[in-house]
């Protein structure tokens, strides 16, 4: 999968390119909007990582000389404002997603991920994990044949955490996903919650998959 | 005259546009024409009366000399005495009379007639117009009243005779030529007086007003504790200069209000940034383990967030503030709400021994309200409920409709909030306990958040509390409904 991102401070590009590659994707930077229009309409990137505010040529601007090109890759802006009729004016424009800065980096590549998966949607009856499983279908998890009691809440966690296993989740997104706080709402409650999974899911089995990732937000796996 | 600078100048205009010459030349203008009105009105009566005194005098001659005609036509030495001494013996107003029979001779004249005044011209103007005082110029252009009758002589009448009688007038014409220069001598001096005597007095009644503009003038954001002194000025200006000074006085406020505010956010930015730079220079001093630079990693990650949460929360009020923002109403269910808070909160009120219930009303409650937005302030109040109320206690969440308005409570039996705090819990940063909320890591900034949420939605946020008792919030805002 190759991602071309449009960014012109350096420290951003930097690190946005060091953690999308070791997530596993190929990554150009383009450091101003002239270039990296130039190479999103040479090269057949899968996404563009696009800032607003750019040099030469702004975000908007490429955006809108992008859409007139054959090239159908997707385009996620970055923005440092959060003005409703800006986002509004980006899905207009024909933005795939868009995310405010300061991001946690863990959240814009799950909407990396989202949005590249977007176009393979594949249904899920069960998920597994070590000895875990979840029935989707039948709403129940059971660990190593051990049905485990959870309250509809908590199964949601767990599936959320299970469906993305690997990835590192915020405390917001956790929030958003399973109780439909679609803000910056308390947290602390989040942390509350898994530790409260935690004790059913995994503090009776030697096995631990739920792992706090400190000041990002929890990550489901096996191994660590 | 017609090379008068002033007419180029920029000064003129400018001057035109101050009141004082506006007051001025009104007061002027006004005054003048009531002089005008006054001695024109003056005037024309004066020579009405003029003209009235002389016809009377005329209609009494002929009145006189008639009555000795008809009734002693033979006493000459009397007609003489009236016709040829009386008019001699006055200086002024002097007046001629001539006596004419029904052949046009002459019988009797004042004399000196003839060299005042053309004679034929007398009888060709009178002719057939008995009675009547006709205006004419004399020899050498003296003003003279006219006028010629037919009387009948003897009783009764033998014949009848024609009187021509002519008044010189020029005492008269005189003294209204006298009043026309009086006339436009006080025009000339009320012309010049009224716009200067106007022009003291509008500056005087404006005084107070430059008074007050000077005082505005001096007033920036540093001396915003300067006021106008308001007494001494007419009740119209005190009343301008009070509004002015409570228009001060809420400026102050404000000012004061923002200046506290930066201060605030000052010290909220700078303890994550000087805490993520210290570790990162303590870390950088020596070479140091995997986990303790993992460690100091993970530590600036966690300032960061704080950061970022201060960041959207400070966003957050300064986009609600401004006039653009518009909400996303859709049709909420009150109650559903209010459960959806109250699953999130479960969990950590249950670790805390506190109960959180939901009391909905008899009927569904449904208003168009932006959904995120209201569950955000619901949940700020929750939130700070639980971390105020002691094991034991009670969160409570209620919703009621009242004329019009929707009410969302949310009440606890915490700790309560003293008296002297409870005005300013709505400002930014404001903490009833800073050392308190350092700990559980509150922005300061939750209650301002739910003020201008309420505000957005055209409602309001009240509270109400008792230390030792517990806390009330009301949420209450109009309940429109769904277009």
């Amino acid at each position: 999968m190759k991602i071309l991102i449009i960014e012109d401070e350096v420290k951003t590009a930097r690190f946005l390119k060091r953690g999308l590659s070791e997530a596993g994707y190929v990554i150009d930077v383009a450091a101003d909007g002239l270039e990296g229009l130039y190479l999103a309409q040479e090269v057949d990137f899968d996404l563009v990582i696009l800032d607003v505010m750019l040099p030469v040529l702004d975000g908007w601007q490429v955006l809108a000389r992008l859409r007139e090109t054959e090239r159908k890759a997707l385009v996620l802006m970055l923005t440092a404002r959060d003005a409703v009729h800006e986002r509004v004016r980006g899905f207009e424009l024909g933005a795939d997603d868009y995310l405010v800065k300061p991001f946690a980096f863990s959240e814009l590549l799950a909407r990396v991920r989202s949005l590249l998966r977007r176009s393979t949607p594949r249904p899920q009856q069960t998920l597994r994990m070590a000895d875990l499983e979840i029935d989707l279908l039948r709403q129940r998890a059971t660990r190593d044949g051990q049905k485990l009691d959870l309250t509809s809440k908590e199964f949601l966690l767990l599936t959320l955490l299970a469906r993305r296993a690997g990835e590192v989740l915020s405390r917001t997104l956790i929030a958003e996903s399973v109780w439909d706080m679609n803000f910056d709402s308390d947290t602390n409650v989040v942390d509350v919650n898994v530790r409260r999974l935690r004790s059913k899911v995994d503090d009776p089995f030697p096995v631990k998959l739920i792992h706090t990732v400190r000041g990002a937000g929890y990550v489901f796996e096996a191994g660590a | 005259m017609s090379s008068k600078p002033e007419h180029n100048s920029p000064a003129a205009p400018r001057l035109r546009r101050t009141l004082a010459f506006r007051l001025s030349s009104a007061y002027s203008l006004a005054g003048l024409l009531l002089v005008i009105l006054a001695t024109a009105s003056l005037y024309i009566v004066l020579r009405a009366e003029l003209d009235r005194s002389t016809e009377l005098f005329l209609a009494d001659k002929l009145h006189v000399l008639g009555s000795m005609l008809r009734e002693r036509p033979d006493d000459e030495d009397a007609l003489r005495e009236e016709i040829e001494l009386e008019s001699a013996a006055r200086r002024y107003q002097q007046f001629y009379i001539r006596l004419i029979d029904q052949h046009g001779a002459p019988i009797m004249t004042t004399p000196g007639m003839a060299e005042q005044l053309d004679l034929a011209e007398l009888a060709s103007r009178t002719r057939g117009r008995p009675g009547r005082s006709i205006a004419m110029a004399g020899r050498v252009g003296q003003p003279f009243r006219v006028t010629s009758a037919t009387v009948a002589v003897g009783t009764p009448p033998t014949h009848s005779d024609t009187v021509q009688i002519a008044i010189d007038v020029s005492q008269e014409e005189e003294l209204l030529a006298r009043y026309r220069l009086w006339f436009w001598g006080i025009l000339l001096a009320t012309s010049v007086l009224f716009p200067l005597v106007g022009y003291r007095i509008a500056r005087h009644g404006i005084r107070p007003v430059e008074e007050i503009a000077a005082t505005a003038r001096r007033i920036t954001s540093t001396n915003l504790r300067e006021r106008i002194g308001s007494e001494g000025y007419p009740s119209e200006l005190a009343s301008l200069a009070g509004t002015f000074n409570e228009m001060l006085e809420r400026l102050e406020e404000s000012f004061e209000r923002i200046s506290r505010f930066t201060a605030d956010i000052a010290h909220d930015l700078r303890t994550p940034v000087n805490n993520i730079r210290g570790e990162a220079e303590v870390a950088l001093a020596r070479a140091r383990t995997v986990d303790e630079y993992r460690d100091v990693l993970e530590s600036s990650l966690e300032e960061t967030v704080r950061l970022s949460e201060l960041i959207g929360d400070l966003l957050f009020l300064a986009r609600a503030e401004s006039p653009l923002t518009e909400l996303h109403r859709e049709n909420v269910n009150i109650a559903g709400l209010l459960i959806t808070v109250r699953d999130y909160y479960e969990v950590s009120a249950t670790n805390e021994g506190i109960s959180l219930v939901v009391h909905d009303g008899a009927e569904p409650l449904n208003a168009a309200l932006d959904r995120s937005l209201m569950l955000r302030a619901v949940s700020n109040l929750v939130s700070n409920a639980i971390a105020h109320t002691p094991p034991g206690g009670t969160v409570t969440l209620a919703a009621t409709s009242q004329d019009g308005s929707i009410c969302i409570e949310v009440s606890d039996t915490g700790v309560g909030i003293p008296a002297e705090a409870l005005p300013r819990v709505f400002d930014r940063f404001f903490r009833v306990d800073p050392s308190r909320s350092k700990i559980s890591g509150g922005t300061g900034l939750g209650l301002a958040i739910v003020e201008s949420i309420l505000t957005l939605h055209g409602g309001s946020a009240e509270i109400s509390s008792q230390l030792g008792r517990g806390t009330r919030v009301t949420l209450r805002m109009p309940a429109l409904a769904m277009r």
